[in-house]
């Protein structure tokens, strides 16, 4: 693919060749693990959204966010959109451009539970947004709610039809922490269609969603041997097992009007997960070394458990769920500070080095039809992506059958790749081979 | 020490003495009962490096080590027989500066410092014994120490020192206390390094059983298996299924005296006041004897807690003492304190995390591989929490429990149901065990309707999962045969008792003839049950004296025997042999 961008119209000049083509060659490395990024910022404007609800009763951490300026909490919703957009505007180059990465992201067992984190990102800000831009109840946000949640349920029908009927990816090999980001897509779906008064298409989105979590929590807990694990690099992902229960605990409360006992539960279970995870540092040791973009994985399941802890003391008054909801709201926000002076002091850390993760074998080029989408206009991707990036992702599975992709699942998401190759020699990762 | 020292043999020689006398050793010796399981040195030793570690067994011990090695340690030990176990590098010093005859110091304490566990030394016995066994046998008497009574008992005491807190230095200071004459070079000079447990691989390896509490053939122990160990080393974890099992036959007492359904037994709340008073000095004398095993033994109460079935029965403790609260009469205390329930649920919470941790994301105790009956154990802790917290009026904190206990019981069950290939800790066959299947769902449902109040469809399906489960091993009552009786028999007693409870307030809730003949039936059977298990315990206690064998689970080996292939061929040999001459003699 890099010879293509050499041949550019022999007009420009070599310099102006260049530039393109380094940036370009970045985002063979930007993956849709970057949209972590967003998941954090749209979370944290509506953890800030749902501090400010009238509802909550006075008390010391409202009354800091009742001080803060509207402007402020527009202005925080205004970077999150921004951010989103960005991230949503590099996915698309890279799949008018890289498309048979993207292709080879889909086909990976964690790579292609991102592909959900996009549209969660855009329901989290259309729930989060300020009522002056989008009137709530409003026709704009149905349309933007069946335009965000059509993605999700193709990749659903695809991405778990294919657990109980196709023979290669068979769940208990191929399922890791990442894939309860499917289940949290629908449970998010479930609460943006509650929240806006459907009270059926959150019901069905719900089941959905909690039938698959109770088949992937089993799962996941059984670590079944032999089954791929993922690379060190990659433990921040546990904190997922927190952000699951925590938004059922939501959309439980947002269909059935009160905190019950159901969303205490979940919200209960979520919490002793989390005291769980965070009693073992040793478990993110090594991934805590060098700074990289998995470390934004931190960031949403604290920030959607602090809602829930929110929501637990509105239904719960007391001393003790007030402690809670103000510890778990203040370690978010910190932890998305921290973040983002870390990336603001080290934004060369971040950026994808060049090296796909997810990069098929060499030898698998010389099979590999190369696709000419180099050459069709930039519009018209754009345009397959927004739409229906999933329709576009079955067409690029059903292309991929004539392909045989050898791929190494020992990826690091890190930007050495000397790394992801001491991970693989120290025997961390099972290459599990997908063809 | 005298006939010892008798026996200076020049060191050089020793080795090829040692050899052929060892070698007529190994052919005859598994059937030798010698006084103390003197350790005897392996015949070949290749010329591995120190670091190769070996097992020991009490009479077939491969011992490895370089010939330099077993010279250091032949001259260690004559110059101190009543040394304690293991290489102590300044008591080497101590030993090797006024004795003339060790010229080997530096290097013994250099050989010793090279090596990279300490723990491997802490496996096997006292070089002492295994030397001077060496000696005697070399002159074909068994060894049998006589320097002094004392010193006999305590060469016995000592080789149980890797086992004992610190290893041995705290009971050592203890007898200094007490005025108990000790040896000057035994004292404080000892630099004993904890011993490693076993990977829990290990356990899998060397044990099998329902339990885990068989040695394989081809295993041995690391303490001697003919001698009855101290009394602490046999008190095991799973005693505390005897709190389990009284302690609920109280609440079942006293559930029958007060509920309406049942007021027509009459039974007194006498009873339950007995039953509880008896099950409240059972759990202190228990607890007192554990806590003296954790203080004087700590190294083998850490083994229990690494065995992966013997890691569940540390919830036993809090989950009898819940079950105290619960049970308690009402002459004695209306309404216990809130903060009794705090006390007790914190240390459950504190195991949970580590435990359930563990299979989220340990190394090596997955629970495809580790699951196993006794891990209902571990989940019913919170059921119970939930029920006693609920009963004392808690909102948030039995909710808490209850969710917690739901969300990892529904992973258990699915993968015990799985019976998993992978799962190598589950019983081929029927096994008392399997009764804990009952106990979750029995008081999950029990929770719940103190949860909420009244006996509602959470609870009802919760009681017919358990009905159907008690039902589908109780019609199998026929395979439960041929098992050896074991304390932890007690605590598989508990489920049938609780789910008797479920039936009493079900029929509180659905009150006609078959649900009060059902609680009738079903507590008859766990009282029967209960009452059986008793006699079988006296039984075993005063009359056949093996109520706590030797707990063989907890001493297990670092690593196989190296000729654990060759012991296991000798066993069956031996055995064979037996029941030839056995068959020999009732043809004669």
């Amino acid at each position: 693919m890099e010879g293509r961008e050499h041949n550019l119209p022999v007009s420009s000049t070599k310099v102006y060749d260049e530039m393109p083509v380094r940036a370009l060659s970045k985002l063979t490395g930007f993956h849709a693990g970057y949209f972590r990024i967003s998941l954090s910022l749209c979370s944290q404007a509506l953890l800030w959204k749902t501090l400010s609800e009238p509802e909550t009763d006075a008390h010391a951490l409202r009354a800091v966010v009742r001080l803060l300026p509207s402007a402020a909490y527009v202005l925080l919703w205004s970077v999150a959109l921004a951010a989103l957009v960005a991230l949503c505007l590099l996915y698309a180059l890279r799949c008018a451009f890289k498309l048979r990465h993207v292709r080879a992201e889909f086909s990976h067992h964690v790579g292609v539970n991102y592909l959900f984190a996009p549209w969660i990102s855009w329901l989290l800000l259309l729930q989060s947004t300020p009522a002056r831009f989008v009137r709530p109840g409003g026709g704009a946000q149905h349309a933007l709610w069946w335009v965000f949640v059509a993605p999700i349920l193709l990749l659903d029908v695809k991405i778990y039809g294919q657990c109980f009927t196709k023979g290669k990816k068979i769940l208990s090999m191929v399922a890791n922490p990442t894939s309860q980001i499917t289940v949290i897509g629908n449970l998010v779906g479930a609460r943006a269609a509650a929240m806006m008064g459907w009270e059926e298409m959150a019901t069905c989105m719900f089941s959905l969603g909690m039938a698959h979590y109770l088949v992937l929590f089993v799962t996941l807990y059984q670590r079944f041997v032999g089954s791929s694990s993922i690379p060190a690099m990659l433990r921040p992902v546990f904190f997922l097992f927190i952000a699951a229960p925590s938004t059922a605990s939501l959309a439980w409360d947002a269909i059935t009007g009160s905190f019950g006992t159901g969303s205490k539960m979940l919200f209960f279970l979520s919490l002793f997960l989390f005291a769980s995870l965070v009693s073992r540092p040793a478990l993110f040791k090594r991934s805590m070394k060098r700074f990289n973009v998995v470390w934004w994985a931190y960031s949403f399941p604290l920030t959607v458990l602090a809602m829930a802890a929110t929501e637990y003391a509105q239904a719960v008054k007391g001393g003790v769920s007030n402690a809670l909801m103000l510890i778990l709201s203040v370690l978010s926000v910190i932890v998305t500070i921290a973040l983002i002076v870390f990336t603001a002091i080290k934004p060369s850390d971040l950026l994808p080095h060049g090296d796909d993760p997810f990069a098929p074998l060499p030898r698998v080029d010389v099979f590999l039809h190369v696709s000419p989408t180099a050459f069709i206009p930039f519009l018209s991707k754009c345009f397959t992506f927004f739409t229906c990036s999933s329709m576009s992702a079955m067409v690029m599975d059903i292309c991929s059958l004539q392909y045989s992709f050898d791929l190494p699942t020992s990826f690091s998401f890190d930007s050495h790749p000397e790394k992801g190759e001491r991970d693989r020699k120290e025997g961390l990762i099972n290459p599990v081979r997908f063809n | 020490m005298e006939q010892v020292s008798a026996k200076q043999i020049p060191c050089e020689e020793l080795p090829s003495l040692l050899q052929s006398a060892a070698a007529k050793e190994v052919a005859g010796f598994d059937s030798v009962e010698c006084g103390n399981g003197g350790v005897i040195s392996q015949t070949t030793q290749p010329a591995a490096a120190p670091k190769e570690t070996e097992a020991v067994c009490s009479h077939l011990p491969a011992y490895n080590e370089p010939q330099d090695e077993s010279k250091h340690s032949y001259s260690l030990s004559i110059s101190l027989p009543t040394s304690p176990s293991g290489f102590h590098v300044l008591q080497a010093k101590q030993i090797g500066s006024p004795r003339t005859e060790s010229t080997q110091l530096p290097p013994p304490a250099a050989v010793q410092l090279e090596q990279p566990k300490q723990g491997k030394f802490h496996s096997q016995p006292i070089p002492a014994v295994s030397i001077d066994g060496k000696v005697a046998t070399m002159n074909g008497k068994v060894p049998d120490r006589r320097v002094s009574g004392g010193g006999e008992s305590q060469q016995r005491d000592k080789r149980f020192d890797s086992f004992k807190t610190w290893s041995g230095r705290l009971e050592r200071q203890l007898s200094n206390l007490r005025g108990k004459p000790q040896d000057l070079e035994s004292g404080e000079s000892s630099i004993i390094e904890a011993e490693d447990v076993p990977a829990v691989d290990r356990y899998f390896d060397a044990l099998e059983g329902p339990e885990l509490d068989t040695l394989r053939v081809s295993e041995v122990s690391v303490l001697p298996e003919d001698k009855k160990w101290p009394f602490l080393l046999r008190f095991p974890i799973s005693s505390f299924g005897m709190c389990l099992g009284v302690s609920s036959q109280a609440i079942l007492w006293k559930t029958l005296a007060t509920s309406p359904s049942t007021s027509f037994l009459h039974v007194s709340i006498t009873v339950n006041l007995v039953l509880w008073c008896v099950s409240l000095a059972l759990m202190s004398t228990v607890a007192f004897v554990y806590l003296l095993k954790i203080i004087f033994y700590f190294e083998a109460v850490k083994r229990e807690y690494y065995h992966p079935v013997r890691v569940n029965f540390f919830f036993a403790p809090w989950i009898a003492c819940l079950f105290l609260v619960q049970g308690v009469p009402p002459t004695v205390a209306e309404k216990p304190h809130n903060a009794l329930w705090y006390a007790l649920m914190a240390p459950i919470f504190c195991l949970e995390l580590k435990i359930y941790g563990q299979w989220m994301s340990g190394g090596q105790r997955r629970l495809s591989k580790v699951a196993n009956p006794s891990n209902h154990l571990s989940i019913v802790g919170n059921f119970v929490g939930a029920l006693v917290g609920a009963s004392m009026g808690l909102k948030e904190g039995p909710i808490f429990f209850f969710a917690i206990g739901l969300a990892h019981y529904t992973v258990l069950f699915v993968t015990l149901y799985q019976r998993l290939p992978t799962n190598e800790t589950l019983p081929k066959e029927l096994h008392p065990v399997f009764f804990l299947f009952v106990a979750a769902p029995s008081v999950a449902c029990m929770a719940w309707a103190a949860i909420k109040g009244d006996f509602d469809y959470g609870s009802r399906i919760a009681y017919f999962i358990a009905l159907f489960l008690y039902v589908s091993l109780a019609v199998r009552i026929n395979f439960f045969r041929g098992f050896r009786f074991s304390l932890a028999w007690w605590a598989y007693t508990f489920p049938m008792t609780g789910f008797s409870i479920a039936t009493i307030k079900y029929s509180m809730e659905v009150t006609n003839a078959l649900t009060q003949t059902l609680s009738v039936g079903f507590s008859v059977i766990s009282t029967f049950t209960v009452s059986a298990l008793f006699i079988t315990t006296i039984i075993h206690a005063f009359v056949l004296h093996d109520l706590f064998p030797n707990d063989i689970p907890i001493a297990i080996t670092q690593k196989r025997p190296k000729f654990s292939k060759f012991i296991a061929h000798l066993r069956s040999l031996s055995s064979d042999m037996e029941a030839a001459i056995s068959k020999d003699s009732l043809e004669i």
